[in-house]
This record gives C-alpha cells, structure tokens and sequence, in this order.
C-alpha cells in the first residue's frame, strides 16, 4: 500500500508538473496580448509597447517560466495583470463556489443513480425498467446548455417558481440560497445521474447472476438482502470509479452552467481571464481544477482498493 | 503501514471535500437591505434604491483616463467627472465647469463650480485640473484622449478657479475631447500618493467605489458630498458584468437585473414589445466596415477594393444580421446628426454584383480566393461579417470568413495577416472632425490598413483648423469624397444600439450624439413600490 501510495503521489506530482508547464507555454503562444486588452482599441501600438514593459510581459520566456514556478513552490499563484490583485484574493472564493455546485450535484447524482440502477435491475425487463432506461439516455443526450436553458425557460418563464435571482451566500440567506442552487444542480445532476443510473444497472445485472448469489440464495436469505450486501456492494465498484470520471465532467460543465444561472464561480473568472490575457489567472486556475481533478483520481483509486483489496494484489 | 479503514477514508475524504466547499463561499459585495428602499418625494424624483445593471463587458480596468469600451465608460462617468460632458440630448454641457468657452481661436477657457470635493474629502483644485492633462498628454499613460490633444500646448492654472488651454493652432474638437469619457479629473495628491488607479478609484463623481470582484460586480454607493445638489438619486448601483448576450437578456426579462446594456439586435423587439421594458437607443454612432490592406496585393489595387465595396448587399446584410435595426450605409460614414452633408453623398456605393465583376474582371483578379477575418467574439461584429458572404459571392469572389476571438483578431488585424477584416465600432464622438481616427494615416483604425494620402490628411488638419460650419462641411465632405473614392475601408452598416431598462427606472437618457458615455446614469432614479 505505501508503495502504491508513494508511486501514485509521485505520479499526481508529475502530472501537475506537465499541467503547469503546457498552460504556461500555451497561454503565451495564443495570440493577443494583454497590453491591447489593458487599453482597448483606441490604443496606438506604441501605447500597448509601453504598456507590455510596464506589465513585464518583455522578460525572457525562461526567465518568466522559472519565475512562476519558483513563486508557486512559495504558495504565491501570482497577481493578475488586470486588476493588481494576488489571484489567492478571489481564487479560493471562486473555486468554493463551484466546488460547492459540483459536489452538490455528484452526491444528488450518486444517491439517486444507484437507487435507480438498483430499481432498473431488479425490474429488468419490466416497465419500470424501460422507463428509466429510456429516461438514463434522455438524460445523457441532452447537452448541459439544452437542459439549462430549458428549465430556465419553464421556471423562470412559464412557470416562475424559480426566477433567477442574485448570487446570496447561504450565510446571508439559506432559504434564497438554496433556491438558486435548485436549476444549476438540476442541470448538472442530469447527465451524470443518467450515467451512475446505466452503470448500476448494468453491473447488477452482472452480478445477479454470479454463482456467489446463487449460493447467497440458495442459503435461503431474503432477496433484500442478498441484493443489498452481496450484489450491490460488488455493483459499487465500478459505480465508484464512474463518480470519478463524473467529478471532472461535471467540473467542465460548470463552465456553461455558472454562465446560464450567472453562478459566481470559477468559471466566470476562467473566462473573463481568457478573455483578458490574464496569464497569471488562467494559470492559477487551470493548476488549481487540474490539481482538483489528479486529488479526485487518487482519491478514487483508494476508494477502489478499499472497496476490492484483491486490487491491491495486481 | 497501518491499513486504512474504508470507512475512515470515506470520512476523511468527504470531511475534506466538504470543508473545501464551505470554506469557499464567497459572494459578491452584498449591500445593506435598507438601501434598496425608495422614498417618494411629491413633485421630485424618488430618493434611494438600488440598481442592477448587467453590463455586456467587465472591464478590463478602471483607470480614469483609459478606456476599453463603452461598458468600462459607464464606470467611470459614475465615479469621476470631466469639465465638460453631455446633455441627454447629446449636446455639451458643463460639468465641473460652471463657464467654458473661447476666448479666441487658440485659448479656450474653463472656470470651475466652488465646492467640488473629492471621495477622500479634500477640495477639487485648479492644480488637480492641470495635473490630470498632463497625466493624459502624458505618453507613459497611454490615455485615450492622449492623441486629441496633440494641439495643445500647455494647460495651465489661472487663479483658484479658471483652467486655460492654449492650442499650438485653433482647433475645433477641443470642446468634445474635454466632454469626452476619458477626459477625467483626479486628484493630484492621490495619485501621487501611489494609488493604482487601474484598480482603485477616487474621483468627484456623484458615486464612490465600493468593491470589484472580477467577473461578478462592481459596486457603488451614493457620495453624499456630491457638488450637484440633490444628485444623485440612487443608494446604489451594483454592475454585474454578463458578456453572453442571451444572459444578459435573461436576466433583464427575470428581473434580475433592473438594466443592461448593449440590447442584441436579435432581442430589440422582444424587448420593445415589453410594456414594462424601455429601449433606449440611437442609429447614429455604432457601425460595421470591412478594412482593405491597401500596401498588398489584391487590395493595393483600387478596383479590386471598389468591386468589393459593391458587392456587399448592405440592405440584406441590415435584414439578415440585425434583423433590420438599423441602416445601411452606402455613402457617408457621418450620420445627419453630426454634419450638413452626409445625404449628398448617399447611394455612392450601391449592391451592383455584375460592376463588381466588371471591375474584377479589368484587375485581372476575376473568381479570386479572399480570406476575411472577423471575431467570434461580439455577435454585432460576426453577425454582419456573415450576412455579406452572400452578396460578394455573387460577384465570383471565393470569399472565405475566419471567426477569431477578440484578442485573436485584433492581433490578426494588426499584423495585416489577412488581406480583409471585417469590424465594428463607433467614432469618439459626434463631429466629423472623429474621421480621423479611420482615415488620417496615424488614425488607430486607418493603421491597419496600411492606408496614406496626403489629402485626406490635409483636409483632416484644415478640417480640425476651421470654425465655419458651413465651410467645415465641405471638407469633410470632400474628406468623405474621396475616401469613398480611395476605400482604405468601405462602411456596411449602422446599428441601432442601446440599453434596456424596466419601466420603473427614469431619468435615463441614450444621446442620439455626442459621445456613448452613458453619463446621465448620474441622474436617474427607481419608481419602483414593492
């Protein structure tokens, strides 16, 4: 296990390290500079010359690139060339945000996905499970944006029980809070509830008719709870890698879904950055997300071989 | 080591993810209740409130004296004043100036309103006054109105109250650069105390800054020092940037906004058929142009820039991408509310698809391939780009768009890497004399043409020089003459443009010229009674 662990931190590191550096190469090799940004169209070439030098955009490219990774090793993500401020000061703000709608929507997802899994599975065959088989590739189907801005046209439109409303912090107002979160987790929720659903379906099935649960049976235990800790429990396995992968595609859908319901985000922040040339913001969230998403894979493979130890024997 | 219990993992994990959250809840500036209650005053404006606004960009920075659009304008013109600024009428009126006007062709002099204080408490001066042109004629600062003020030769106090400028020769713009969004007045002792006025702001407007959080609001509340007595109205207003145009509209027509600007083409009428909406806008200042590089070959050719020129259906282009708001223009780039002579010049340039080929034909570039760039960026840009495909197809030209993000593309269109580009803006402000910035070999836009004539410059200068109306006309009629004539750029359309609002909010007024300052913000207020 500590080899494991050991080879698999030493992995996440690497990975980080190759993350960081390509978006510190690409974000220089687009095109568009941050100076023209800083001051808009009317500005003549020599203007956006001098602000560059102002800005410390003429360095070297080693020299930079030494630079911010020496800052990182420091804990210091940079300051923004916007707006002077240290990317740390609206980072971690941001980043909660969307971590707080992704999280939300995974448990929703999970919760309700092996539940319905285990309902299409033990009803194969049957109405209940064509329905929600037909309804898991609805689900599927459907982009983020679609469903987003179907139910912001039903709810906020038609019938406006959920009008969009300005981002309030539960601490402010739980009760509002808790009522803009309802569309953009409905909407994240979707997808990968429809995934976890299918997965669990299809790894029960499997197991239903292993010869361990014929045993199970045949040893006269209830269906119940054959289902529930003979067949379930193995089903979870592949279901707990899947939330992995779930993790980081519902990280990327944030993009879209914090711009349908104006949720303040990382996203938000991502874009504008992009938009600006904000090398150091883009960076810094880019290196954060990635960083999120290696923790959540090993985080998943320890969860698997906790799950299985033969695994560990592999 | 010691194996690790599942359900301990699971707890430590989750314990972590969760904190992580909760940690992290953050929000935009949250102002207090009680601002957001509007008091009737009979026979006045109402007192308090708050305003949403949903602003089309967030803003690249908030100095005084640099802008990046009509967006990060509406900022400023809360928090700073200039001397002078426009009516809703789009005529020029004072602002920190109580008197302005010439004393003779090459002095223009201003005498300051007593009283004006700044959010810091200290007491506007002429210094300050003469202080903030220096800093815009200052190269370093890379100030917008910087270049407008190439004629003068020194800005200088008179006394506690009267600020002169004296011009190397007479020149006629000086009033609209004065009014203009950038032409703004700072402290002196602030700046040189080391604030960064990219990122923090201190004027005298009517408004103090509060906070901005990137990507999610910028605030501002009342300055009760506010020399303007009774201004402003409002508590507060909050701009909460949304760049999607569908967001924007959305969150108008919920009510999450009471305001927005930059109303999409495809939206004007959803929005003007709302009894509780109001479109304020104007047909006058935004406009779409396709620019030629001039200094290569196929566009170093005259015909070739002309043949374009008459393949663009304008009417079509006006019907397909903006749903008719607008006008088409195939002659001069001024609009009637700026000039006498801007009908004369009309239907110079109609769709004629066979001439197109005619002319092609004679330059020997008959069925040629033409890369045009344009961005993905902003619909009002890439929409028009798209609908004139059509029409330069007809001509037999192998026309073939790329759609660039906006940084993207303006690299693009500097470095000339296309031989077309296709944009959109508007002039700096509303008199012709702003032909210059697309026309005049060192013109911003005129640049990224490689375009030079001398007599297009000639007529800039004598243009800028003279006071008569009638004879100003002329030369820029000539100037549009013969731009018309050369096509350095040829223009496609005018939009209309403007912002929306609920119908609770008054006072708001879109100048139909002058400049988009967006300044009389200033003085609107809420009617609202829930």
């Amino acid at each position: 296990m500590r080899r494991f662990l050991l080879t698999r931190f030493a992995q996440a590191l690497l990975q980080l390290f190759a993350v960081g550096s390509i978006v510190f190469l690409l974000v220089r090799l687009i095109p568009g500079d941050p100076a023209r940004a800083a001051l808009g169209d009317g500005a003549t070439d020599e203007q956006v010359a001098q602000t560059r030098e102002a800005m410390h955009l003429n360095e070297p490219f080693l020299e930079q690139y030494l630079g911010f990774w020496g800052r990182l090793l420091q804990g210091d993500l940079g300051t923004s060339l916007m707006s002077s401020r240290p990317v740390m000061q609206d980072l971690p703000t941001r980043l909660g945000n969307s971590l707080e709608l992704v999280l939300i929507s995974l448990v929703i997802a999970l919760v309700l996905g092996v539940l319905l899994g285990r309902i299409a599975a033990t009803r194969a065959d049957r109405p209940a499970d064509h329905a929600l088989v037909a309804g898991s590739i609805f689900g599927i189907s459907l982009p983020v944006f679609v469903i987003g801005t179907l139910l912001l046209m039903v709810f906020a439109f038609f019938i406006p029980v959920l009008p969009p409303q300005r981002f309030t912090t539960p601490w402010e107002d739980p009760v509002t809070h808790l009522k803009i979160l309802i569309l953009p987790v409905v909407t994240l929720t979707a997808a990968s509830c429809a995934v976890i659903t299918r997965m669990t379906r299809s790894a029960m099935l499997e197991t239903l008719n292993t010869d361990y649960v014929r045993t199970a049976r045949s040893k006269g235990l209830t269906e119940r709870r054959v289902i529930k800790d003979h067949a379930l429990r193995t089903a979870l396995l592949p279901v707990a890698s899947a939330a992995t992968v779930e993790l980081t595609t519902l990280i990327g859908s944030t993009v879209l879904v914090e711009t349908i319901f104006g949720w303040p985000g990382v996203s938000s922040l991502l874009m504008s950055a992009v938009g600006q040339r904000d090398y150091p913001i883009v960076q810094a969230v880019v290196l954060s997300v990635a960083a999120i998403v290696i923790l959540v894979n090993l985080v998943g493979d320890l969860v698997t071989r906790a799950l299985d130890p033969r695994a560990e024997e592999a | 080591m010691a194996p690790i219990s599942r359900r301990r993992l699971l707890a430590v994990g989750g314990g972590a993810l969760g904190s992580a959250a909760l940690a992290g809840c953050g929000t935009p500036v949250n102002l207090p209740e009680s601002m957001e209650a509007v008091r009737a005053r009979p026979g006045k404006p109402n007192r308090g409130g708050v305003l949403h606004f949903g602003l089309s960009t967030d803003p690249a920075n908030l100095d005084p004296h640099v802008t990046t659009g009509a967006a990060s304008d509406f900022l400023r013109q809360l928090t700073y004043n200039g001397l002078l600024q426009y009516d809703g009428n789009g005529e020029i009126v004072g602002d920190l100036a109580a008197e302005f006007g010439w004393t003779d062709t090459t002095t223009y002099k201003v005498r300051l309103h007593p009283g004006v204080r700044f959010h810091d408490g200290t007491r506007l001066t002429t210094e300050d006054v003469v202080f903030s042109f220096r800093r815009m004629m200052d190269k370093k600062t890379a100030a917008t109105t910087g270049p407008l003020l190439d004629l003068v030769e020194k800005v200088e106090a008179r006394g506690a109250d009267t600020v002169v400028f004296r011009l190397k020769q007479p020149d006629t713009t000086i009033p609209f650069v004065l009014a203009g969004p950038t032409a703004n007045i700072v402290s002196q002792r602030w700046i040189e105390s080391g604030a960064d006025p990219m990122t923090q702001v201190m004027g005298t407007g009517p408004f103090r800054f509060v906070e901005r959080i990137p990507g999610v609001s910028t605030t501002f509340t009342r300055f009760d020092d506010y020399f303007d007595d009774g201004l402003p109205y409002l508590n507060a207003i909050v701009f909460q940037p949304m760049s999607d145009d569908y967001a924007r509209v959305t969150a108008l027509r919920t009510a999450t906004v009471d305001m927005i600007d930059y109303v999409p083409a495809t939206h004007v009428d959803v929005i003007s058929e709302n009894p509780r909406l109001r479109f304020a806008s104007d047909r006058t200042f935004g406009f779409g142009f396709v620019g030629f590089v001039t200094s290569k070959p196929p566009f170093d050719d005259v015909r070739v820039r002309k043949a374009i020129a008459l393949s663009i259906n304008r009417p079509s282009v006006l019907e397909t991408a903006l749903l008719g708001h607008g006008q088409p223009i195939d002659g001069a780039l001024m609009p009637d509310a700026f000039a006498g002579y801007p009908r004369k010049l009309d239907n110079t340039l109609p769709y004629d698809p066979e001439q197109a080929r005619f002319l092609l034909k004679k330059a020997g570039r008959e069925g040629m391939t033409l890369p045009v760039v344009t961005t993905s960026t902003y619909s009002v840009i890439a929409r028009p780009a798209q609908a004139m495909l059509p029409g330069i197809r007809a001509a037999g030209v192998d026309v073939r768009l790329t759609q660039q993000e906006w940084l993207t593309f303006r690299a693009s269109v500097t470095a000339k890497s296309f031989p077309a580009h296709s944009w959109g803006t508007a002039p700096k402000f509303g008199d012709p004399s702003s032909l210059g910035d697309f026309l005049s070999s060192t013109g911003t836009f005129a640049v990224n043409t490689g375009f030079k004539d001398q007599e297009i410059d000639r007529l800039l200068a004598e243009g800028r020089r003279t006071r008569d109306r009638s004879l100003r006309d002329e030369i820029y009629r000539d100037v549009e003459q013969r731009a018309l004539e050369l096509l350095p750029m040829t223009w496609t359309i005018r939009r209309q443009q403007g912002e929306a609002h609920y119908d609770y909010v008054k006072g708001y007024q879109h100048p139909p010229k002058g400049s988009w300052t967006g300044v009389t913000l200033r003085r609107i207020w809420m009617e609202k009674t829930a």
